[in-house]
């Protein structure tokens, strides 16, 4: 029998490729289904979203407010990064049936979340970095995190693998951020006094991201403590 | 956290002193008179010199007397001239601090004006990451040339000049004023740089320039997208920047005339959205200021008001 390039329309006329599954090579073992439907992904990513645009503009709020030089210079590519992250959920919106013009349109879980935000915002006078810079790098971003790799698991692996890789992208960001906030505390609270403030702030901002439910509002609000 | 802040709460460090704003102010009314310079700068002379003191400023001010500031900013750069390193210092630790409240500016975009669009958002974002860059790449420029930061008067007029409470105006005044001017000043470095064979001042304030373009780039974009169907809108954002780039012009340091200390960059400028009418514009309101002769008599008459006070003063504490 000669090579056939294309198949034919009767049962006699196929190719003589050799067949595999599309999971094949190399193996994977990738399943269908996952805890998330379209519309609950877009949910989350409008979340998600609002919270990254929030926490970049409270950043630029703070700079011209925070007298250690290397904190001001650190945040201004934190703020970036954010910004970007903030830009790729948004672009994923339309992907997700949320309207062409939704990139920008971020939302709280609830009220109570946006209420959390604002708390987060709350420190303005020059005395209080520790206080602007424990509830970011101790609390949010170390939810945001745990949340986005519980997405990526839990979300299905092969339908919503697009969302999959941009919070690939940004939790791999978010944890230099972690980094580099927590060793810049570590350096800040060189007292106990200081130690107990950022304590103290943690744990308030905690109770209260727990309270909301966070950044989705779906946390089980029974668990005793965060991250 | 509120919206708007004074630039009186710009966070600074241990290091800092601030300057006096009022003299920069003065210094963009000068008229072309050594007469009216001198009574415009005289009053201000025992304040200039509480200012400079146990600073690095102090020996300009010795050398210079009251009208230091106007003497250093309006003759260019020349490695080969008395105090060349001292004033070197000088302009990058101005230079310094600019960055800061260009960052800070940049920043507080973010936080001034949530309901802007997301697009003006990620370009202010990009822009705290340059000018953060920018303000590291400053520190160490600064210790390279053997200087420190905190060593000068840090003046915040620009921050107060530019950051406007309108989104327009904003971006007009930090993106086009502001950010043009650091255009026009880091030109002026690179050039100094080739001069003294500093390779490495030479490569890094030119990647600084490139980002500054960009800058100055979302300024043009954002006036015209801010004011775009209204005429008053946009004239009142041209005349708020107006005002500020005349301020930034230092009684004619920064001007298009062959002998100035800051030439305008008239290519970056073109590059970075500005029209020729535009620059031409910088260049007649610069014109306007005093000439070099006349600052230079002016300041020489100030120098003599500032000794012959202090030596009467030491005669009455002698007496
Ligand atoms: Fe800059
Ligand atoms: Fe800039």
């Amino acid at each position: 029998m000669t090579e056939r390039m294309y198949p034919g329309i009767g049962p006699d006329e196929r190719t003589t490729f050799a067949a595999y599954s599309a999971f094949d090579i190399p193996e994977d073992l990738r399943e269908l289904h996952g805890r998330y439907d379209v519309v609950a992904t877009a949910k989350r990513v409008r979340n998600f979203r609002y919270a990254e645009e929030w926490m970049m503009m409270m950043m630029g709020g703070w700079i011209a407010t925070i007298p250690e030089v290397p904190v001001k210079t650190g945040l201004g590519k934190v703020i970036w990064e954010t910004a970007v992250a903030a830009d790729e959920f948004g672009k994923r919106l339309p992907e997700l049936r949320c309207g062409r013009r939704a990139v920008d349109s971020g939302e709280p879980s609830n009220n109570a979340f946006a209420d959390f935000i604002q708390s987060l915002a709350g420190p303005e006078t020059p005395n209080l970095t520790v206080e602007k810079l424990a509830g970011l790098f101790d609390v949010f971003i170390p939810h945001l995190i745990e949340i986005y790799e519980l997405h990526m698991r839990e979300t299905d692996q092969i339908c919503d693998a697009p969302t999959i890789e941009i919070l690939e992208d940004i939790v791999r960001k978010k944890r230099r951020h972690v980094a580099w906030g927590q060793e810049v505390l570590d350096r800040l609270c060189e007292t106990d006094g200081l130690r107990e403030r950022r304590r103290t702030r943690a744990d308030t901002l905690r109770e209260e991201l727990l309270k909301s439910g966070g950044v989705t509002g779906t946390l089980d609000t029974r668990r005793e403590s965060l991250n | 956290m509120k919206r708007f802040i004074e630039h009186e709460e710009l966070a600074r460090d241990s290091r800092f002193i601030r300057g006096n704003n009022a003299q920069a102010t003065v210094l963009a009314s000068l008229p072309d008179d050594v007469d009216a310079v001198v009574k415009a700068i005289d009053p201000m002379a025992q304040l200039i010199e509480e200012g400079v003191r146990g600073t690095a400023a102090e020996p300009l001010f010795e050398a210079y007397g009251p009208a230091f500031i106007i003497t250093v900013l309006n003759e260019p750069l020349d490695p080969e001239a008395p105090a060349a390193g001292i004033r070197l210092l000088f302009r990058m630790h101005g230079i310094f601090v600019g960055e800061l409240q260009a960052l800070e500016g940049a920043a507080r975009s973010l936080w001034d004006f949530p309901d802007a669009p997301w697009e003006f958002k990620m370009n202010m974002a990009r822009q705290c990451w340059d000018e953060g860059r920018h303000v590291q790449i400053f520190e160490k420029l600064l210790i390279h040339l053997g200087g420190e930061v905190g060593m000068f008067p840090e003046n915040t007029f620009l921050f107060e000049c530019a950051c406007s409470d309108d989104p327009a105006m904003r971006v007009a005044g930090v993106n086009r004023g502001l950010e043009g001017l650091a255009c026009d000043v880091f030109r002026d470095m690179i050039r100094y740089a080739q001069k003294t064979g500093d390779t490495v001042m030479e490569q890094a304030v030119d990647y600084v320039l490139a980002d500054e373009i960009t800058h100055v780039r979302f300024g043009s974009e954002w006036v015209k997208e801010f004011t775009k169907d209204n005429p008053d809108y946009l004239e009142r954002t041209q005349n708020f920047r107006r005002e500020v780039d005349k301020q930034f012009n230092f009684g004619g340091a920064r001007s298009d005339r062959p002998d100035s200390a800051i030439q305008i960059a008239i290519e970056d400028r073109l590059e970075a959205g500005f029209d020729m009418d535009e620059i031409n514009e910088i260049s007649s309101l610069s014109s306007a200021g005093p000439k070099k002769e006349t600052l230079r008599q002016a300041a020489a008459i100030l120098k003599e008001l500032h000794d012959a006070r202090k030596s009467n003063q030491n005669k009455e504490v002698t007496q």
